[in-house]
């Protein structure tokens, strides 16, 4: 049976939760093997740090037998870096496949108490809008969806609609984009 | 107008290593044209007092597979509930797990992170079962006999605020 709560009835209250933040806009990529592949993770992780490239979102799960799948976001604007490095420079096993998908946002709900009701939630309200998922890992204190960037507007009410935000809280969007810089200033005398 | 900020240190700072342990790692798929269903199951009530250490969801083709760790008394409660959702695949579990995780200023906003967490791992031939880190956290999930190892390694690599 749908759960009343869902929807925000009378009758039943809508889970509390603090806020929302969105992403600014991100990539995504996604590699894929029958098997673990050695230092899969320390490997692209190395390449992606060379080129200076922040990791926004990771997940990776590993399996001796069976699939494994490391998928990652970067800001939109390192796509055509990445793509390119990823499909030259990194020396994966011909078995595994790389995809791609640009134009990704990440919306997080936090704190992230009752994780499994927040994931149950943001699943079925944004699956009855048709907003896809691509991704979700918890943090420390938050709850992380990956979806479409140009749908964020609607994902975002779509969230406020479903579970209960403090009154008069905007969701958190950013307005900085950070890069960090081997430029060291040091003081002048 | 340009501003930038210079923020660098070596080793990393990070404010201190977390451990849970005795975990149960459990994962399934589902098809994504049914994930309402999947998101009903989830959202009961029944699963509120449910606390999940880690998840993560990863999409593939038309499935998304779910991974997520949990205490072995909470394991039976959701399996229960998601024995009741159409369309999921059986549940895999493996038992015993433990996550070791941590956090640092603005971990979110800066590269090298992930790389010098893996790489520390790796060289140490410490498997690294599932990951998650989003915000300013790195969460790894390893066999429980690694945790431990896991904790000296990444000691050593990073620096612990004091």
């Amino acid at each position: 049976m749908w759960p009343l709560s869902l929807y925000g009835t009378d009758t039943m209250e809508k889970l509390k939760v603090g806020g929302l933040r969105q992403s600014l806009e991100l990539c995504k990529f996604d590699l894929r093997g029958p098997e673990s592949s050695d230092g899969i993770l320390a490997n692209v992780s190395r390449i992606l740090a060379s080129q200076k490239s922040n990791i926004a979102f990771l997940t990776y799960k590993g399996n001796k037998d069976k699939c494994c799948q490391l998928s990652f976001c970067l800001n939109q604007d390192l796509f055509p870096r990445a793509s390119k490095i990823l499909n030259k420079g990194l020396r994966l096993p011909t078995v595994w496949e790389i995809e791609s998908r640009e134009h990704v946002g990440m919306i997080t709900v936090f704190p992230r108490h009752s994780a499994i009701i927040i994931l149950g939630v943001v699943m079925a309200s944004w699956g009855a809008e048709s907003i896809p998922i691509y991704g979700i890992a918890t943090s420390l204190s938050a709850v992380s969806f990956i979806t479409d960037y140009r749908i964020m507007d609607k994902a975002v009410e779509v969230v406020q609609d479903s579970l209960q935000l403090p009154r008069n809280r905007a969701p958190i969007k950013p307005e900085l984009q950070y890069y960090q810089s081997e430029v060291i200033k040091r003081n002048k005398r | 107008m340009e501003t930038i900020a210079v923020y660098w240190e070596q080793p990393i700072k990070t404010y201190g290593f977390q451990k849970v342990t005795d975990l149960v790692l459990i994962e399934f798929s589902y098809p994504l044209k049914e994930i309402i269903s999947l998101g009903r199951t989830l959202s009961r009530d029944a699963l509120q007092m449910v606390k999940a250490e880690f998840i993560i969801a990863q999409e593939f083709g038309e499935m998304i597979s779910v991974t997520l760790c949990l205490s072995e008394k909470e394991y039976g409660d959701f399996w229960v509930s998601l024995a009741q959702a159409p369309g999921s695949t059986p549940c895999e579990y493996t038992y015993p797990v433990g996550i070791i995780y941590f956090h640092g200023p603005h971990f979110g906003d800066r590269y090298g992170i992930a790389e010098a967490s893996f790489s520390a791992l790796s060289q140490a031939d410490i498997e690294i079962v599932a990951s998650g880190c989003s915000a300013s956290s790195v969460f790894v999930v390893l066999a429980q006999d690694d945790i431990a190892r896991a904790e000296n390694v990444l000691s050593h690599t990073f620096e612990v605020a004091k």
